[in-house]
């Protein structure tokens, strides 16, 4: 296993009132596996995320990366953001070769390897193209360049194709099953897109409204890349929403 | 093109007029308002025996040094102030009250504790640059999208290299900016200064030909630093605008 997730509560608070984002999270999450976390927007889903990654912190119980608690960020955990988070004044040959520099290694090294992942995500021709020359969804694939370059064990990405629109984000969604594939990353997928959810996951645990609490944990066992057309697909798809229409409060 | 030209044309006017009022039906008299005439006559003699190009190096030089004393105080501590709370919080009550007093009331001290001269220049030069490109950095860098800072430690940086690598570059564009401000208040307090304190430079001559009634060569050395300001606010804005991502 990679991740285990304890009893984990996580409040926030504010001038007047302490607000619960999630209750009593229990996890475990396998080596190589695909999960996504699914739920309405506000669910936590994006909170629990960050405290995978170390960018947050739980307000009691743990969570451990092969048994070591998790007590800040590292590129062994690479995070896909839902906002552009590419450095505007780098290229993207520099963004992506960013985690390299940082760690010490000499240029001529760190470019070599950065074009590789580079030409992972298809854009080898705009490697020299700073990000607002670029659409979204190719920021995204610069994003995601950007945390393979480092070679992590895990992928962490937080509803990174919510801003595209459907084509490029079923792209990128097939474009990811082939680096998952290629690569055997551990990744661990935020949305609140059923259908992207059904497309991707090993494992979807769906989350109730906040409080976000786990209500339902679904594997899908249909081979990649998954035919959204399938009636086994929509059954699934069906079940899912269904289960977040009784559970809306609002 | 089209803009320098459109930008020429008032200047033009001014200068015709300034010309009728005075060369040519002598409504303004000379000891009021010199006539163009005369205050080429005494840029080409201020040109001919050195004075003008010495001056203005003398206040070049000297704003040039105050302000990159400036900077180098003020750029790292703007830094820091923008990144920790608890610095802002330790600076912002004397920063607070030592940025409203005008640079240019520092000048006794200045003399007392630097003698007349260069000394004292830098000081009030450094004391009146120094707060905008405080200000500007600090706001830079509070103003930072998060998300920049969370993707440098999510790609292994630690804080020194956020602070080299992402903080800084993110910040320059305010960062010129307050620099650019800086500049223009460098450059009048130099000549306030040299009007007090000094035996050269622009505000020197300005200040001597006024009380010798040479006022064509007062404008001169007005003109003189009309065209540096100039000069720096076109290169920092050429610097602004390469940044503009």
């Amino acid at each position: 296993m990679v991740f285990k997730i304890k009893k984990v509560n996580k409040n926030f608070q504010n001038k007047t009132m302490e607000m619960e984002i999630l209750k009593n999270i229990d996890l475990t999450i396998e080596d190589g596996e695909f999960l996504v976390l699914l739920g309405p927007s506000g669910c936590g889903k994006t909170t629990l995320l960050r405290m995978i990654a170390g960018l947050d912190f739980p307000s009691s119980g743990t969570i451990t990366d092969n048994d070591v608690p998790v007590l800040n960020p590292s590129p062994e955990r690479g995070f896909v953001f839902q906002q552009y988070s590419l450095f505007p004044w780098r290229t993207v040959l520099d963004n992506v070769a960013f985690g390299l520099e940082v760690k010490g290694i000499d240029a001529e090294e760190r470019y070599e390897k950065a074009k590789n992942y580079i030409e992972m995500v298809g854009l080898s021709a705009f490697i020299e193209s700073y990000p607002n020359q670029l659409s979204g969804g190719m920021k995204q694939r610069v994003a995601i360049a950007r945390a393979l370059v480092n070679e992590p064990d895990s992928l962490l990405m937080d509803e990174p194709f919510a801003a595209l629109d459907v084509l490029s984000r079923h792209k990128l969604q097939k474009e990811i099953i082939q680096i998952w594939q290629q690569e055997t990353k551990t990744i661990i997928f935020v949305t609140h897109n059923v259908d992207e959810a059904v497309f991707l996951a090993d494992r979807i645990l769906v989350f109730s409204e906040r409080p976000g609490r786990i209500i339902q944990t679904l594997k899908i066992e249909q081979e990649r890349m998954r035919d959204r057309t399938s009636e086994e697909y929509l059954d699934i798809k069906r079940k899912i929403t269904g289960l977040l229409e009784t559970n809306q409060k609002f | 093109m089209r803009k320098t030209i459109i930008s020429l044309v008032i200047p033009a006017i001014i200068i015709v007029i300034w010309a009728v009022l005075t060369t040519y039906t002598g409504i303004i008299p000379s000891y009021l308002i010199p006539s163009p005439h005369d205050v080429f006559e005494a840029f080409k003699s201020l040109l001919m025996n050195g004075i003008l190009i010495k001056d203005t190096v003398d206040t070049l030089s000297r704003v040039i040094i105050g302000f990159i004393v400036a900077a180098i105080v003020a750029v790292p501590l703007g830094i820091l102030i923008g990144w920790s709370e608890t610095v802002e919080n330790y600076l912002s009550f004397i920063i607070g009250i030592l940025r409203p007093i005008p640079p240019i009331a520092w000048i006794p001290f200045a003399i007392l504790w630097f003698g007349l001269g260069l000394g004292s220049a830098i000081f009030i030069i450094f004391v009146g640059s120094v707060f905008p490109i405080l200000i500007s950095t600090a706001d830079g860098v509070k103003r930072i999208d998060k998300v920049y800072i969370e993707s440098a430690y999510t790609l292994g940086a630690d804080k020194l290299q956020t602070i080299k690598k992402v903080v800084f570059p993110a910040a320059l564009p305010n960062i010129i900016t307050g620099l650019k401000v800086g500049m223009g208040i460098a450059l009048m307090c130099t000549v306030a200064a040299e009007m007090i304190g000094s035996n050269n430079g622009l505000g020197y001559l300005i200040l001597t030909a006024t009380s010798m009634l040479d006022s064509a060569s007062a404008i001169v050395g007005m003109l003189a630093i009309g065209v540096i300001g100039l000069t720096f606010e076109y290169i920092f804005t050429r610097m602004e605008r390469k940044l503009n991502w």
